[in-house]
């Protein structure tokens, strides 16, 4: 007898679904204390902690960095509320840089973000490589 | 020979993954204990179970197959019993704590919503709502970047910006989701979102659970939603608020 899954997953789908869905296998569902459950050494690798803000040092210069190459003018996510924002900006500040220079720093944030996203995925696809790794968030505490 | 147990069904279950591949490799074929009114779905345990991707699939998906035909209580990956009448012993013990849950949980799905920032965007969000971040970015452009001190204190100004954010985000993410919702369970925060919640939807109210979400995606362009579901109702299996509920979705 053949039995095909169901599917299990919607919305975004792809590896950033199937580690959403494996962090509820393991972090849920029900515990018997009757039962014995396998030793689950290692799991922590499927936390995720790039994504949160830390105050730190580190955490501070990087930040400003950012808002220093923020491209107003364009950013295809931009907050549509805040044109006044933009204009204020434009007026002010931008004079004498050029517009090229901006978007390109804007473009190296992003780079790097996504960076941390793909590193992100990685430790799905391969998990015990990254045990031994310190998380960033760690790091940034240490840095303190 | 240890049993390794995936989840409990009532035994009047219209179709249990019977056969089904399970964890192992080669994959343990899936069958049945039976105490009283309930059946745990069960396979042999592999030796040396650890928690791999591949068995954490098997184990999803053999509940998401027995949840597509009735309800199921999913275990948490990776229990095991001495053998199969252990496993019934349980189902008998407990029968009416087990029953109880599977009746709340009859025809409902469970929807897993993560959240986190689009930097750039929330960036621009963030200089739009405060005039002093944007006055002191414009400072310390025109000095080329700033000093050291200048530098760190507009960060810092930033982070406790977007931190802010992240808590109303999560806040207002809940808010907006529940209404679509028959319950909510709040996930641990550690997982480096702002927001991790779990809804529990009822199987023909799913459109409109999504619907709400593409809303807040459509009003809310700085956050990146991911949305996982239908899902067995792993966050739902205890009655009343779920161990997390406590926690509130910020941090």
């Amino acid at each position: 007898m053949t039995v095909v899954p169901a599917q299990q997953s919607g919305g975004s789908g792809g590896t950033s679904g199937l580690y959403d869905v494996l962090e509820l296998v393991l972090d849920r569902g029900l515990v018997i204390d009757a039962f014995v459950r396998v030793s689950l050494v290692g799991i922590e690798i499927l936390k995720i902690d790039i994504r949160v803000v830390v105050a730190s040092v580190d955490t501070y210069l990087r930040f400003a960095e950012a808002c220093n190459r923020l491209d107003l003018e364009a950013g295809p996510k931009k907050s549509p509320g805040l044109p006044d924002l933009v204009g204020e900006i434009t007026e002010s500040g931008a004079r004498g840089k050029s517009k090229g220079a901006l978007s390109g720093a804007a473009e190296t944030i992003s780079d790097a973000f996504r960076q941390a996203r793909e590193e992100g995925k990685e430790s799905q696809e391969s998990p015990r490589r990254t045990t031994k790794r310190t998380t960033p968030r760690k790091r940034q505490e240490e840095a303190e | 020979m240890t049993t390794y147990i995936y989840g409990i069904v009532r035994r009047s279950h219209p179709n249990p993954p019977i056969d089904m591949g399970g964890i192992g490799d080669p994959a343990r074929p899936v069958r049945s204990v039976t105490g009283g009114e309930l059946s745990a779905l069960v396979s042999d345990a592999p030796e040396n179970l650890r928690p791999k991707r591949n068995d954490l699939l098997a184990h999803q998906n053999v509940l998401s197959e027995a949840g597509a035909a009735g309800p199921v209580l999913p275990m948490r990956f990776g229990s095991t019993a001495p053998d199969d009448k252990t496993v019934a012993a349980v189902l008998e013990e407990r029968a009416e704590h087990y029953s109880e849950r599977l009746e709340a949980l009859e025809g409902k799905v469970e929807y897993n919503v993560k959240a986190s920032h689009d930097e750039e965007a929330v960036l621009h969000r963030v200089m739009g709502e405060n005039p002093e971040i944007r006055t002191l970015t414009e400072a310390n452009r025109q000095a080329a970047g700033g000093t050291y001190e200048q530098r760190l204190r507009l960060g810092e100004m930033v982070v406790q910006a977007v931190q802010a954010r992240e808590a109303a985000d999560a806040v207002e993410i809940q808010q907006e989701l529940e209404g679509a919702a028959d319950a909510v369970s709040v996930g641990p925060q550690s997982s480096g979102w702002l927001a991790n919640v779990s809804f529990l939807v009822a199987r023909d109210e799913t459109e409109e659970f999504l619907a709400s979400v593409d809303k807040l995606r459509g009003d809310h362009p700085h956050l990146d939603l991911r949305v996982n579901g239908p899902l067995p109702p792993y966050s739902f299996v205890e009655p009343g608020p779920a161990p997390h509920a406590a926690q509130t979705a910020g941090h």
